[in-house]
């Protein structure tokens, strides 16, 4: 069976083009135009994605994400506007998976959408013990990094970090997010040590890193492991 | 009146010189004795008033002719000579006192000018740093108050009535029942109250601060009560050294005003021409793409089933062109409509600037269309130095770069090299966007900062607000940006952010 996508958003034309877009790939979709009435939806029909729009008529989008989570881990897929980061950022903290700003290309959309679903469908199984971005590759059982093959030594808080991004492949981890998981709830305040450790991961592993293919800057928001382009 | 202090000082004079007659009686002829006495008075009309020094005279001929003419202690005479002596000394005498009491009267004068040309320089200087009316007000009273030696207020208008409400005291010297003085000498343009013809029983003297055109304001001057019962400000010059006073404190308080209005009406004009020059600019930019989209999409409606499936395809991509160029420059427009009114607030940290640089270039790829960007954010580190750090809003130094480079790919030829360099320079990070393209016009390098600037080139569309945004964030993170051309041709966009941007909070 298709995927069932619930979609909430209020503005009609917004509606209407990802009504068609959606439904030409094949995905089945449910809509809702009030915060109200989406929760009820998630609750009732257990989409496997939701597409939340943050400017709701009667709620704020932040409260349907909080919402959701207090029951389920349906991927939940922001709908912004431009320059808004710190929206972005409280709704990947309160647990949304992503965000795509308005206005955006159909493409980048569905890309996402598919990655949402991909990382939802494998969620909970054992990820292979060897994982592979472009030249570099990781073991995590024996916890050994090599780029081209060439062993690359990471210090541990380099190698917790690349971890935690692997765990997350695809998905934006705000700063508090990765300071949390990395250091500890203490220190979600240091974002400058983060950005110097990032900044010595990409040294390790990039080709370029002032061009970082893999381990990329989300501005404003935080980062994300692309695993291939 | 004479002061008990001359008259202490006269007598001390005549008695000194009285002594020294009577220790030298026996050794010098009695008219030299007169010389010694003529000495006295010459030293009491150097000190004391002519009318001292004329008695003083007076005394000396006397005392001359009971201590020094024979026979002594009386003032009888026994060689009738003397009586011709004691003519030429009182002639003498009088001539001396007449003469230096003039010169001092002189010298008073000459120092009472020196004090009032010093004491209006110093207001006038004072009241040339005052760009506020009551600052200029508040300036001129306090100095008022050290150069009279009195209590000096000063009242201003609110809303065409004289108020004590608005004053440069902290609490009302005079009785609140006296502003109906100060209102009339407000109306009037003429003093009054203490000492004067109008109303001379209030406790205060008021005068107009009288302008070319109109009052200002009303001064009010308290004689000092505690330091002497006769104060020296209802001396006639004193007088009008206030009077001058209150004039030139008018005439500044106009200026002020005056200024402040042409400024209003600069601004105002300003305002006007740049809102004119928006909506001329607005019209036409938001008009074109939103024709394109509109007669795209109404020929694919009406026609779309007999168009060539390939016309179709480009009239959909001129649709979502044109949406992706309306798109961006509202983003422009809404980002110099924040800054304008304030409403941006830097979220600053320390980032790495390679970061920035790179996301930037990443996201920039679609719209680059291959073009190269080649990156030199190392500077003059060693290679195993951390990476250059600065301490900015990183989606706002990314909308910078972002903005330059979007620039430089329209400005200059395809394929033409583009190059990103960063370097640490003493209290400075420098980031320069280096270009081989036509280059800006010689003066203009200024200008191309300018809101709704645009290049010559007919073929660039956009609104001129992307440079004029790259300014406002770069100065609101206290750096500057500026546009130099560059050796061999070409422009260098260069950023400046101060040392502070790298380690305010490391």
């Amino acid at each position: 069976m298709k995927p069932l996508l619930l979609l909430i958003e209020d503005d009609p034309q917004i509606r209407r083009f990802l009504r068609a877009a959606l439904d030409a790939e094949g995905y089945r979709l449910q809509e809702s135009i009030t915060a109200e009435d989406g929760l009820a939806q998630a609750a009732s029909r257990q989409p496997d994605l939701i597409l939340l729009d943050l400017g709701l008529p009667d709620r704020d989008g932040l409260e349907v994400i909080q919402r959701v989570r207090e029951w389920g881990k349906i991927p939940i897929l922001v709908l912004s506007a431009r320059g808004q980061e710190k929206d972005k950022i409280a709704a990947l903290d309160l647990g949304a998976d992503d965000y795509v700003a308005k206005p955006f290309a159909i493409g980048e959309l569905l890309a996402r959408v598919r990655a949402a679903l991909r990382r939802a469908s494998t969620r909970g199984d054992a990820a292979g013990s060897v994982v592979r971005f472009g030249p570099v590759e990781v073991d995590l059982e024996k916890r050994v990094v090599r780029v081209d093959a060439q062993e690359v030594h990471l210090t541990p808080n380099e190698y917790k970090l690349l971890q935690v991004l692997i765990q997350h492949t695809g998905k934006v981890l705000t700063q508090r997010q990765l300071l949390n998981e990395v250091w500890g709830p203490q220190h979600t305040e240091q974002a400058q040590y983060l950005r110097v450790y990032i900044a010595q991961l990409r040294r390790k592993l990039e080709r370029n890193p002032a061009r970082p293919k893999y381990l990329q800057t989300e501005p404003g928001v935080g980062y994300r492991l692309v695993p291939e382009d | 009146m004479v002061p008990l202090r001359e008259a202490f000082l006269a007598a001390a004079i005549v008695a000194v010189a009285t002594i020294a007659s009577l220790l030298l009686r026996d050794t010098l002829a009695a008219t030299n004795l007169a010389m010694i006495y003529l000495g006295g008075v010459v030293a009491v009309a150097m000190r004391c008033s002519r009318r001292v020094s004329v008695t003083v005279s007076f005394v000396s001929v006397a005392a001359f002719d009971f201590f020094c003419v024979p026979p002594y202690l009386t003032f009888a005479v026994s060689d009738y000579q003397y009586v011709f002596t004691f003519a030429m000394m009182l002639l003498v005498a009088l001539v001396i006192s007449a003469q230096t009491a003039r010169l001092r009267e002189h010298a008073g004068q000459a120092a009472v000018r020196q004090a009032r040309t010093e004491a209006l320089y110093r207001l006038s200087s004072k009241l040339a740093a005052e760009t506020r009316v009551f600052e200029a007000a508040r300036a001129a009273a306090t100095l008022a108050e050290e150069v009279f030696g009195a209590r000096v207020v000063m009242f201003l208008p609110e809303d065409g009535q004289l108020s004590f409400r608005r004053r440069t005291s902290d609490h009302l010297p005079v009785p609140p029942s006296e502003e109906a003085i100060a209102q009339w000498v407000f109306d009037h343009g003429h003093k009054a109250g203490l000492r004067t013809d109008t109303l001379p029983g209030a406790t205060a003297l008021y005068l107009p601060l009288r302008g070319a055109r109109e009052t200002f304001g009303v001064l009010a001057v308290l004689p000092d009560v505690v330091s002497n019962g006769e104060n020296r400000i209802f001396a006639p010059e004193q007088q009008h050294l206030l009077e001058v006073f209150a004039s030139q404190t008018a005439l500044a308080i106009e200026r002020t005003m005056s200024q402040r209005a042409e400024e209003e009406t600069r601004v105002h004009m300003q305002t006007e021409q740049m809102r004119s020059s928006l909506l001329s600019a607005m019209s036409h930019d938001l008009r074109t793409p939103l024709a394109s989209i509109t007669g795209a999409a109404s020929t694919l409606r009406s026609q779309g089933d007999r168009l060539p499936a390939e016309t179709k395809q480009e009239l959909l991509e001129s649709i979502s062109d044109e949406a992706v160029r309306l798109s961006r420059l509202v983003g422009n427009l809404l980002d110099m409509t924040r800054f304008e009114s304030g409403g941006v607030e830097l979220r600053r940290d320390l980032y790495p600037l390679e970061e920035i640089v790179g996301t930037v270039l990443q996201r920039m790829e679609p719209q680059l269309e291959g073009r190269v960007v080649s990156t030199d954010l190392a500077g003059n580190l060693p290679p195993e130095a951390l990476p250059i750090m600065v301490f900015v809003d990183d989606v706002l130094l990314g909308q910078v770069l972002w903005n330059l480079i979007e620039n430089a790919a329209k400005y200059t030829p395809p394929g033409s090299p583009l190059d990103l360099v960063a370097f640490e320079d003493n209290a400075a990070v420098i980031i320069e966007l280096r270009d081989r393209g036509p280059g800006v016009p010689p003066g203009d390098e200024e200008r191309i900062f300018e809101k709704f600037y645009r290049g010559k080139s007919e073929k660039v569309r956009g609104a001129g607000l992307g440079l004029p945004i790259c300014r406002a964030i770069v100065e609101a993170h206290r750096g500057t940006i500026r546009a130099l051309a560059r050796e061999g041709g070409g422009t260098i966009f260069r950023i400046s952010l101060p040392s502070e941007s790298k380690t305010a909070s490391a």
